[in-house]
């Protein structure tokens, strides 16, 4: 029964990984730019929330309302420093890798390197939660669950349904060609940067919800995201939403068999095994090379 | 420089260090110089060994942290709880720094869709499991850190603080010792040549996986012997100190900021963040120090991605008389601290260097081998004309040595001009141009008389076949590209490749040259069964290639372009050596006015010349030309068949595969037609052509 108990609250977390992961890998995905300062944005999100919860008394889930849109505006604006310096891949790593040092410095010198944590009085989620039969999911990781399911969800089905999903799937496979079909990947670029960046803004503010906020704290996510963004396949959101829930689901699993401490091995066990066996992702399709 | 003598500087250097800080009192050098000095040299010694492979190879690493983690905690383990002495401590933490470097490599090298970026995030992965590893064996640092005891050493050592800084010397120039005999090797060459073109240098006949192993190896041997030092230095090892983002930020920025691909750059990297570090901090701006590393980052890659070395190399003076000036104008006025007035000089002798080429006229850009800079004026002067050159060929493959002088008095007449744009230059290029004109026409001769022998009696010149494939299946997931393809290749032959797009042409010659393995199958070569081979040890049984879409080594000249294909072909040579051989290839091509350019300034005809070159410069016994043709002009083609031609005339079988029916009717003395993955035709080329089968495959079948 612990096990089952682990394994469920460790999928429903694992829907905070694939909402972090989202933005990191559709930026890699369509527009070629590996931007670790998306942990930045995430860690920028969640300060953002904290500040909003304590300073003005938001509702934790209502402080979207303004930390999504200055999040869309940042993600933008650097997405378009990127083109514009005409950063993909192996650069756009090592520049967003110098912009994630200066904003977690920054962090660290704004609100100091003390946990954080939202009071119960501010987090009306935190005590609740829902019972079912002898298992206890509580609100703050159901709702981190279904919000991240909704984002993902409803990229997906813009990515796959839309006239502008289609032209970025096309951008995404060949620029040259997409460009000379009239497909304007400057704006489609700032679009998406900005989608990144409110995707940031959401996974930080479900991240205070559920946990103690240390600038620190972005270079944990790192492993754990990355393992998502690979195995769910770099682009593909539906991918990304599944393996995030089977890895959260397998850190929980690990942690009750074993103990938490192993957790980082057994997940980079499974990005290692992914990557010689389904290196583009667990759910691509394989076609010829 | 050669190795020689540049070691012989660095042994030089070292030496006077040591002697300066040995007798530091009297020369008046303040305490804390050493302390700094200290840390400069660790951080050249990791900057340095993370460039082997970071920089030489291109694969950047994240994962510093882990081998100097693994340096830091033997030496706190070995000497705080088994008594082992210090000095056996430090090759102890460079051996499981290697053992650790091998295990990665093992591991991130045998992926085979292993890119860059997945590289460098694995590497990131690195240190977390290693600090997860030390959190969870309590019994490693207690959980909390461990302090490292000073240990004992010898009175004439001066205190701890020289002691420290001797070991860190001695590291340090051990590490750049080893970059700088990279450097200058063959096997540096072969990094180099994995930097620019993977994919090209494996069927070269670079040995990449071991090339990049020893380079990755050799980084985590220094990385933890530095590491062992590092942790006497700090006195206590925590895991947050070691395992944590720090390291791999600062030997990034120092490599990125010096320069990648010189062993100079991350020594100049070093001294220049260190310093600034120390005046940040004693400054009172600690918390700045991040922000400033990460801000320097982003600049750089931004400005001057190929870092200072490049840019000081190129206007040494310009960069010397800004920091003395700023040096001494900073001293005068008494007013800054030595250090200040040494930061701000590096630093506007820095900007100096960077900036210089946005504002004054275009230096000539030196190579790292300086041989050819005072040239290359002229070889692009001469690049500008080609023609001459070209001609001659056509005109000597035509037939008769009485035409071959026609040419010469063009190659003379154009002398002049060379000869005032650079003297020197214009008589080498004189020479070359005499050269290349003798070879060309008798082997022109030749070519007809291997024609004639293989017209003659085909049965009969056709010894054991060169290249074998025996029912030959690829599949790629679902997908069939070759479906139980049979095809010999024999002396002397050039066999046409054609077939519809996807038809699985491509395909085969990636069975043939090694990079792809059949599903099914057995593909060999001089009668040796390739299978299971690496592509560079194919290419050692005799089989070059060329790529559809030329895939030079941007970083090197043309001529050492195709000199790699011969140091690491099938006879092997030294650099020199090397060298004088690809002018000869170059030649065969009509490429050796350009010897000296670097591929990027090469047009598509020229490109795919080299590749050409480089291909032949292997000394294969079977050459496969992939789309060779690929979107020249009827005139280039027509000089292209010529160096075919040429080729094929030096006894090189050939496999070309093409689309130019037109060509290959006149070049090939078999043609071999694919379709859907099988062959549909095989035989004398207007017989092929003129089937009805290949005809609907080609043109649909209403036209058939």
């Amino acid at each position: 029964m612990i096990a089952v108990q682990a394994a469920l609250t460790g999928a429903l977390i694992g829907g905070l990984y694939a909402l972090m992961a989202a933005g990191l890998s559709v930026t890699w995905g369509v527009l070629r730019v590996i931007n670790l300062a998306h942990f930045g944005l995430i860690l920028a999100g969640a300060y953002l929330t904290y500040e909003l919860v304590t300073g003005w008394g938001l509702d934790p889930i209502l402080t979207v309302v303004v930390t999504a849109p200055v999040l869309f505006g940042v993600g933008a604006c650097l997405q378009w420093a990127y083109e514009r310096m005409n950063m993909v891949e192996f650069n756009s790593l090592l520049v967003s890798f110098g912009l994630l040092m200066v904003t977690i410095q920054l962090a660290t010198n704004t609100w100091t390197a003390d946990f954080r944590r939202l009071a119960a009085t501010e987090n009306p989620y935190a005590t609740s939660s829902l019972e079912l039969g002898r298992l206890i999911l509580p609100t703050t990781t159901l709702l981190a669950f279904v919000i991240a399911a909704v984002f993902i969800g409803g990229g997906h089905l813009l990515l796959r349904h839309t006239f502008l999903g289609r032209g970025m799937r096309a951008f995404a496979q060949d620029r040259t060609v997409a460009a000379a079909f009239g497909i304007d990947h400057r704006r489609l670029g700032l679009l998406v940067g900005g989608a990144a960046g409110a995707s940031a803004a959401v996974a930080g503010m479900i991240f205070t919800l559920t946990n103690s906020l240390t600038p620190a704290v972005a270079y944990e996510w790192f492993g754990i995201v990355f393992a998502v963004v690979i195995l769910g396949g770099v682009g593909n959101l539906l991918g990304t939403l599944v393996a995030g829930v089977g890895v959260g689901l397998l850190s929980g699993l690990v942690s009750v068999i074993w103990s938490p401490s192993t957790e980082p091995f057994v997940l980079f066990l499974a990005i290692i095994l992914a990557l010689l066996w389904r290196p583009h992702g667990l759910f691509h399709r394989r076609g010829v090379a | 420089m050669t190795i020689r003598k540049g070691l012989s500087y660095l042994a030089a250097v070292t030496a006077l260090l040591a002697v300066l800080a040995h007798f530091h009192s009297s020369v008046g050098i303040a305490p804390y110089s050493i302390v700094l000095t200290t840390t400069v040299l660790f951080w050249i010694a990791q900057a340095t060994s993370w460039n082997l492979l970071s920089g030489y190879a291109g694969y950047f690493s994240f994962g510093q942290g882990a081998y100097v983690g693994v340096g830091a905690y033997s030496m706190a383990v070995l000497t705080g709880r088994h008594d082992v002495g210090f000095l056996w401590s430090i090759p102890i933490g460079g051996l499981l720094g290697g053992v650790l470097a091998l295990a990665v490599g093992a591991v991130a090298f045998r992926l085979g869709s292993l890119r860059g970026e997945i590289f460098a995030l694995l590497t990131l992965a690195v240190p977390f499991l290693l600090a997860t590893f030390a959190r969870i064996n309590m019994d490693i640092d207690g959980g909390q850190g461990t302090v490292i005891a000073l240990p004992a050493y010898p009175q004439w050592v001066g205190d701890a603080q020289h002691m420290l800084f001797y070991l860190s010397l001695a590291v340090a120039a051990l590490a750049v010792a080893v970059a700088l005999a990279v450097h200058g090797s063959r096997y540096g060459h072969g990094l180099a040549a994995v930097h620019d073109a993977e994919d090209a240098a494996e069927v070269l006949g670079v040995p990449t996986f071991r090339y990049k192993m020893v380079a990755i190896v050799l980084g985590g041997v220094l990385g933890g012997m530095g590491g062992a030092v590092f942790a006497m230095q700090i006195g206590f090892v925590a895991v947050e100190s070691v395992f944590g983002l720090t390291i791999p930020l600062f030997v990034i920025v120092i490599s990125v900021l010096g320069g990648r691909r010189h062993w100079l750059g991350p020594v100049i990297g070093a001294v220049l963040v260190v310093v600034l570090q120390d005046r940040l901090s004693a400054g009172g701006l600690e918390s700045l120090e991040n922000i400033v590393m990460g801000a320097l980052l982003v600049g750089l890659v931004i400005v001057a991605p190929d870092g200072l070395y490049g840019r000081l190399r190129a206007r040494p003076w310009l960069a010397l008389g800004a920091f003395a000036v700023v040096l001494i104008g900073m001293s005068l006025t008494g007013y800054w601290a030595e250090l200040d007035a040494l930061l701000y000089a590096m630093f506007a002798a820095a900007i100096v260097a960077t900036l210089a080429d946005r504002f004054l006229a275009q230096p000539t850009p030196k190579s790292p081998d300086a041989t050819f800079s005072p040239t290359r004026v002229a070889a692009d002067r001469s690049g500008r004309t080609p023609q001459p050159a070209a001609r001659a060929a056509g005109a000597a493959d035509a037939g008769a040595t009485e035409v071959a002088q026609l040419p010469l008095l063009h190659a003379a007449e154009a002398l002049p001009g060379l000869a005032e744009a650079a003297p020197q230059a214009g008589e080498a290029r004189a020479a070359e141009a005499v050269v290349g004109l003798g070879e060309a026409a008798p082997q022109a001769g030749e070519a007809r008389a291997a024609e004639a022998v293989v017209g003659l009696g085909e049965a009969a010149a056709r010894g054991r076949a060169l290249v074998s494939c025996v029912g030959v299946t690829r599949d790629f997931g679902g997908v069939r590209a070759l479906d139980g393809v049979s095809l010999q290749v024999f002396p002397a032959e050039i066999v046409g490749l054609v077939g519809p797009n996807g038809s699985g042409k491509t395909t085969l010659v990636n069975l043939l040259c090694g990079a792809l393995q059949p599903t099914r199958g057995t593909v060999a070569i001089g009668g040796r069964p390739i299978g299971g081979l690496a592509p560079h040890r194919v290419a050692h049984t005799g089989v070059a290639r060329t790529y559809q879409i030329p895939r030079p080594f941007e970083s090197m000249t043309v001529r050492d372009n195709v000199a790699m294909a011969v140091m690491f072909g099938r006879t092997g040579a030294s650099l020199s050596q090397a060298r004088s051989k690809a002018q000869q290839h170059l030649a065969t091509v009509h490429l050796g006015h350009l010897a000296d350019v670097r591929p990027g300034s090469l047009n598509l005809h020229q490109r795919q010349l080299l590749e050409m070159a480089r291909a032949i410069a292997a000394e294969p016994v079977v050459l496969l030309l992939d789309e060779a043709l690929a979107g020249l002009n009827p005139a280039e083609i027509d000089d292209a068949v010529a160096v075919i031609r040429r080729i094929h005339a030096t006894g090189i079988s050939i496999v070309v595969v093409e689309h130019l029916l037109r060509v290959l009717n006149q070049l090939s003395t078999r043609i071999v037609v694919l379709d859907r993955g099988a062959v549909i035709a095989d035989g004398d080329p207007a017989q092929v052509l003129s089937d009805p089968a290949v005809v609907r495959a080609y043109l649909g079948r209403q036209r058939a």
